[in-house]
């Protein structure tokens, strides 16, 4: 679909950076600056937030990677909405008229990515040189349920290749010393395995985005601390707590469940990566086989790559690529979920280590 | 005839001998198995179809004709679902390219097939991504 020439444009992202730059900075005077420190993996991670909504909202997911070594951060965070902050929004570009809500506009050049949902009322941009990245939204009450639940996604899928990692669809759960990916797209059973753990043993790393490190061995790093199933879905596990955002299924909205709350003791920041799981909703108790790297590489690669810009043929390629070096299974989970977990277990249990 | 892959819309990856094919402008993707893949990868290295063809029939046993119809079909099939896009009308230097005749058994032909999964689309249908140049990027105004 065409998209109409912007009214003023000199083609330099240069200047964008500095005009998002100085709408935080107006955002961040006006509301006054809540800073928390992370840590992803090995990477110190400084997220500021102008004013206590967005932070709130935006910053609770990940709560468990608090980080107080006071390490100069690798990536710093600037998160401001118009609303909160009384200030303009940023220069958004413009859509075609008839265009879905949705519609993401993309724009790169060397190390520098920007990425608006015009309609939805957001933009996040990534500053590779400065280690800089802005997230603006409109009002952060207006927020979709899934973003407060994986903030800066869009962001963190720039910034890990640079730390050699990948932002992946899936969930992740195991043990100190390694763990599974459970890929899939939405209704593959992911979420439901992964929040199904946190009636066992297993360490719970996330159940939709976690990162996977790659080298020198391929490790999954904790983004965020949430889990969410489709409403009808999360009355099949009573050990859960109510959702702290409660689903309408009717809209298509899923039940955002914050694990740390719940459960601080089986959030963990990562483990080592062991193998990669594709679950499916089928048959009447949990079942582990073996499964082909393509059958699995084709769970995981399409619903990470077509949820994030850019798509490119460098992240197929390192998908493929872990696939070759960590063993790959299907997942039958279409039985009584507390079965799940022990199944994990023994999977565990007979990989070589 | 020529093709070559779609790219940047089309990416691919070969792990396992089969290939994953996905479609980003259209969310669907691809399964090759078998001679299909091979195909893909005469495709992926710029050779023509008779190149791919000649190949095949040095390692297949077939019927005549049967390896040439099976290929074309693929590839149209390829082309149809935007994976391709046809380059030239030309057979290039086809029979030179064509690698001696092996002298091991050939094992009999299997016709390509890939299997498409069109489950991922509504993402795309949804939430599509435009992709400017950065001289479609806005900035402020001067008063602003």
């Amino acid at each position: 679909m065409p998209l109409p020439t912007p009214e003023t444009a000199n083609g330099a992202l240069d200047t964008s950076v500095e005009e998002l730059a100085s709408s935080f900075s107006r955002a961040a005077r006006a509301a006054g600056v809540v800073e928390r420190s992370i840590r992803i993996g090995d990477s110190p991670v400084r997220l500021r937030f102008a004013g206590d909504t967005l932070a709130e909202e935006l910053g609770y997911a990940f709560g468990h990677l608090a980080d107080e070594s006071g390490d100069e951060p690798a990536l710093t965070i600037h998160a401001w909405d118009s609303e909160d902050s009384g200030t303009p929004p940023p220069p958004l570009p413009s859509l075609a008229p008839g265009s879905p809500r949705g519609s993401i506009v993309y724009t790169a050049d060397e190390g520098r990515h920007f990425a608006s949902r015009p309609a939805l009322g957001q933009l996040s941009a990534y500053d590779r040189a400065t280690a800089r990245a802005w997230f603006w939204c409109r009002s952060a009450q207006e927020l979709p349920f899934w973003e407060p639940a994986a903030p800066f996604r869009q962001i963190l899928h720039w910034w890990l290749p640079d730390r050699g990692a990948l932002l992946l669809h899936g969930a992740a759960v195991g043990r100190e010393d390694g763990g599974v990916l459970l890929v899939g797209a939405g209704g593959s059973g992911k979420s439901t395995s992964a929040l199904s753990c946190l009636a066992s043993d297993l360490l719970y790393a996330g159940d939709d985005y976690v990162a996977v490190e790659l080298e020198p061995s391929p490790r999954v790093l904790s983004l965020f601390c949430s889990g969410k199933l489709a409403p009808d879905h999360s009355r099949l596990l009573s050990h859960l707590p109510s959702p702290s955002f409660a689903g309408d299924g009717a809209l298509e909205e899923k039940s955002v469940f914050y694990v740390a709350e719940r459960f601080p003791e089986r959030m963990c920041r990562g483990f080592p990566l062991r193998a990669i799981v594709a679950p499916r909703v089928q048959g009447t108790e949990p079942r582990i086989s073996e499964r082909g790297p393509a059958q699995v590489l084709a769970a995981l690669a399409p619903s990470t790559l077509l949820q994030l810009v850019p798509a490119r043929q460098e992240a197929l390629s390192a998908m493929a690529g872990l696939l070759t070096s960590i063993p790959a299974f299907g997942l039958d989970v279409g039985g009584p979920t507390e079965r799940i977990p022990p199944a994990l277990e023994r999977l565990l249990d007979d990989l070589p280590s | 005839m020529t093709y070559r892959v779609n790219s940047p819309n089309v990416i691919s990856e070969t792990v396992g001998g089969e290939t994953i094919i996905v479609n980003l402008a259209s969310g669907h993707y691809f399964s090759l198995q078998g001679s299909a893949v091979e195909v893909w990868q005469g495709i992926e290295r710029g050779e023509a179809a008779e190149t791919i063809v000649l190949e095949l029939e040095q390692r297949y046993e077939a019927g005549d004709g049967e390896i040439d119809a099976a290929v074309r079909k693929l590839l149209e099939d390829f082309v149809a679902a935007e994976l391709l896009v046809v380059e030239g009308n030309g057979a290039g230097d086809a029979a030179a390219a064509a690698p001696p005749r092996e002298s091991g058994e050939r094992v009999p032909f299997v016709a390509p097939s890939f299997s498409t999964f069109t489950d991922m689309q509504d993402i795309i249908l949804l939430d599509p991504v435009h992709e400017v140049d950065t001289r479609g990027w806005p900035h402020a105004s001067a008063d602003a």
